[in-house]
C-alpha cells in the first residue's frame, strides 16, 4: 500500500512538475541548455507526453472541444506562417479551441495548444492571433515544459498548491479537472518569469518575421485588463494573473519594431479575421449571455454582423441580451431585434415564442397567443412546448374571462 | 490517492451523519417552509443547507434551498426578479449549471412546468459527472414567491439510488409547504 501511494505520488508530482515547465514557472535558470542531458530529458520528455496525450483524450472525451474544421485549418496555417525553420524533431504542432468564454490558452509539451473561444472572439485581427499563438508555440518548441518539470522536480509541495490553488480558479474548474495537474499549470500559472519573457522576445521576432505587427498584441493585453476590472479580478487568464498582464504588456512595450514594418501583410483586416471566426463568434456569445456577461457578448454579436449583416440568428441573440438584461428600456429594443430577426427568417421560431413572452408579461394575452401559436406551428416539438401550451392555455383562459 | 479521497469523503460523510437527526421530523417553520422529513432519512445539520440523506451525501441527497431573490449565484451573473416566469427562473438555473465548471458532461433532460403545491414552477431533469467521473442524476423543483426562491432537489449517485430513493423525494414534495417564519 505504501509503495504503490509512493509510487503514485511521485509518478503525479513529475506530471506536476512538467506542466509547470511547460506553462509559465518562476525559479527558471537561464542558464540552463535545452535538453542536453539527453537520457534523463528523454525519459521525463517522453513521461510528459504520455501523459500529455492521455490529458488531451479527457479533454475531447468531456465534450469541451469546439469542432470547426474550416476554423482549425485556418488556426493553422497562422502556425504554418509562424513555424521557425529548426523545430525538434517529431513535434507537430496543433491548435484546439475550447468551448470556454473565459480569455485562456495554453501549450501542451507535445504541440497541442488549446485557445479558448472565449479568447479568439475578443480579438480583432490576425496579428493578435499570431502574438498568442507564437507566444505558445516558443512554449513548446523550446521546451519549457521540460525546463520547468527540471527545476521543479524537487519542489513537489509547491506544486501541489498550485494545483489545488488552480481547481479553485472560478471558470476553470471543468478544464482543470478534464486536463490533470500539467495542463492546469499550463493553462492557469503559466512558467516563470524568465521563460515568459523568452516566450515574448522569441515570439515577438517569430510574429514580425511572418509579416505581422507584434504589437497589435497590446490592444489585446489593454482589452484583457479592461475585462479584468470589469470581472471584479474573477476572469482566469492564460496570462496567470493581473500583474503577469501588465509584465507581458511592459515585455512587449518594450521590444523594438525594425524601422521598417510591412504594414500591406494581408492581416490587418479586422473584417477578413471575423470572418474566419465566423460562428464561433456567436456560440461564444451564446456562453456569455449564460455568465449574464451582457455586453460582452452583445461584442461578439456585433462582430459577426460586421460580417454577416442579415443574420437572422445575430438579431435574435441582440434581442435575448437585452430582453435577458430585464432593463425597462430594453424590452422595446429587444422587439425591434425579434422583429428583425422574423422578418429575415419568417421560419425561425424562436424569436416568435421571444415575443409571445414580452407580450404575456405585459398581459396583452391576445398579441401573445399569436407569437405562441406561431412559434408552436413552426417549431411543433420545440424542447420548451409544455412551457408554450401552459401560456397558451393562459392566453385563452384571460379571453375567455 | 483516489483511495485518500475517498477515505476523506468517508470521514466528511461520517462525521456528517454523527450530527444528524433521524427520520419522520418536521423542518423547522423558522426557515419559512416545512416539510416532513421521509422514514430513514436523516438530517444533516448545516447552517446554511437543509440536507437530507439515507445513506450518506454521496449516495443521495435532498436538498432545500429558499433564497433571496437578489442573492447573487456563483457562476452567472443573471439574478432572479420577482416578475420572472418559472421558464425565466428555470433557465438562470440551467445557466448556472452549465456554467459550473464543477459538473462535467452536464445533459439537461428535462425541462418543464411544474406545479409545486400549488406554485407554478417548473421541474429540470439532468445527469452530469463529478471530478472523479462519477455520474450523478438531479431532479431539481423551484418556483419564486414573494421575494424567495425556493428550489427542493434530490440527487443520486446512480441508477439504483435514484429508482430506489425517489420516491421519498416525491413524499417530501408533496409535504413541502410555506409558513411564515417564527420569529425568536
Amino acid at each position: 500500500m505504501n509503495t504503490r501511494l509512493s509510487k503514485l505520488f511521485l509518478f503525479l508530482t513529475g506530471l506536476l512538475l512538467l506542466l509547470v515547465a511547460t506553462a509559465c514557472s518562476t525559479r527558471y535558470k537561464p542558464e540552463i541548455s535545452l535538453v542536453t542531458d539527453s537520457l534523463l530529458a528523454s525519459e521525463a520528455e517522453q513521461m510528459l507526453w504520455q501523459k500529455s496525450e492521455r490529458e488531451q483524450r479527457t479533454i475531447e472525451r468531456n465534450g469541451l472541444i469546439y469542432t470547426d474544421a474550416q476554423l482549425e485549418s485556418y488556426l493553422n496555417q497562422v502556425v504554418a506562417r509562424l513555424m521557425p525553420e529548426t523545430v525538434p524533431a517529431d513535434l507537430v504542432i496543433r491548435i484546439s479551441v475550447i468551448k470556454s468564454p473565459y480569455l485562456n490558452a495554453f501549450a501542451y509539451p507535445n504541440g497541442m495548444i488549446y485557445i479558448h473561444s472565449g479568447l479568439l472572439a475578443r480579438m480583432d485581427n490576425e496579428a493578435q492571433l499570431a502574438a498568442v499563438l507564437a507566444h505558445e508555440m516558443v512554449h513548446c518548441i523550446h521546451r519549457h515544459a521540460l525546463r520547468a518539470f527540471r527545476e521543479y522536480r524537487n519542489q513537489p509541495a509547491y506544486l501541489i498548491a498550485v494545483q489545488q490553488a488552480l481547481l479553485k480558479t472560478k471558470g476553470l474548474q471543468k478544464l482543470a479537472h478534464s486536463m490533470g495537474v500539467t495542463g492546469a499549470m499550463a493553462a492557469i500559472s503559466g512558467y516563470a518569469r524568465e521563460l515568459e519573457a523568452e516566450a515574448d522576445r522569441i515570439g515577438f521576432e517569430w510574429v514580425l518575421r511572418a509579416g505581422y505587427n507584434p504589437k497589435e498584441a497590446l490592444a489585446l493585453f489593454d482589452q484583457m485588463l479592461s475585462d479584468l476590472a470589469q470581472d471584479g479580478c474573477e476572469e482566469p487568464f492564460y496570462f496567470g494573473s493581473h500583474p503577469q498582464i501588465r509584465q507581458r504588456a511592459d515585455n512587449l512595450q518594450n521590444l523594438s519594431l525594425p524601422v521598417m514594418i510591412d504594414t500591406s501583410a494581408p492581416n490587418k483586416s479586422s473584417h477578413a479575421f471575423f470572418a474566419q471566426l465566423d460562428q464561433l463568434l456567436l456560440a461564444n456569445a451564446r456562453l456569455d449571455i449564460r455568465l449574464g456577461r451582457f455586453q460582452v457578448a452583445r461584442e461578439s454579436v456585433e462582430k459577426y454582423l460586421s460580417i454577416k449583416p442579415d443574420d437572422t440568428r445575430a438579431y435574435f441573440l441582440l434581442g435575448e441580451i437585452h430582453r435577458q438584461r430585464g432593463l425597462c428600456s430594453d424590452v422595446q429594443t429587444a422587439l425591434d431585434y425579434y422583429g428583425r430577426a422574423i422578418r429575415l427568417d419568417p421560419s425561425f421560431a424562436a424569436p416568435h415564442k421571444a415575443i409571445g413572452l414580452i407580450h404575456y408579461k405585459k398581459g396583452q394575452h391576445a398579441l401573445a397567443k399569436k407569437f405562441f401559436e406561431s412559434c408552436l406551428q413552426l417549431s411543433p416539438n420545440s424542447p420548451d412546448k409544455a412551457y408554450i401550451k401552459g401560456y397558451l392555455k393562459r392566453c385563452t383562459l384571460s379571453e375567455e374571462s | 490517492m483516489k483511495r485518500l479521497l475517498w477515505f476523506s469523503l468517508l470521514i466528511c460523510a461520517v462525521s456528517f451523519l454523527a450530527c444528524a437527526h433521524n427520520g419522520g421530523l418536521n423542518r423547522p417553520a423558522s426557515y419559512g417552509y416545512k416539510v416532513d422529513i421521509p422514514e430513514g432519512w436523516r438530517q444533516i445539520d448545516n447552517n446554511r443547507y437543509f440536507l437530507l440523506t439515507k445513506d450518506n451525501p454521496f449516495k443521495q441527497y435532498i436538498l432545500v434551498q429558499n433564497r433571496p431573490i437578489g442573492k447573487s449565484f456563483r457562476h452567472t451573473k443573471k439574478k432572479m426578479r420577482t416578475t420572472m416566469l418559472p421558464e425565466e427562473a428555470a433557465q438562470i438555473v440551467v445557466d448556472e449549471l452549465i456554467s459550473d465548471q464543477n459538473l462535467v458532461n452536464l445533459k439537461l433532460l428535462n425541462n418543464t412546468p411544474e406545479k409545486i403545491n400549488g406554485y407554478d414552477g417548473f421541474k429540470i431533469l439532468y445527469t452530469y459527472q463529478d471530478a472523479e467521473g462519477h455520474t450523478f442524476k438531479t431532479l431539481y423543483y423551484g418556483f419564486i414567491k414573494d421575494d424567495t426562491f425556493f428550489n427542493l432537489r434530490f440527487t443520486a449517485s446512480d441508477r439504483f439510488h435514484f429508482q430506489r430513493d425517489i420516491e421519498a423525494f416525491r413524499i417530501m414534495l408533496r409535504s413541502f409547504e410555506i409558513v411564515k417564519a417564527e420569529t425568536a
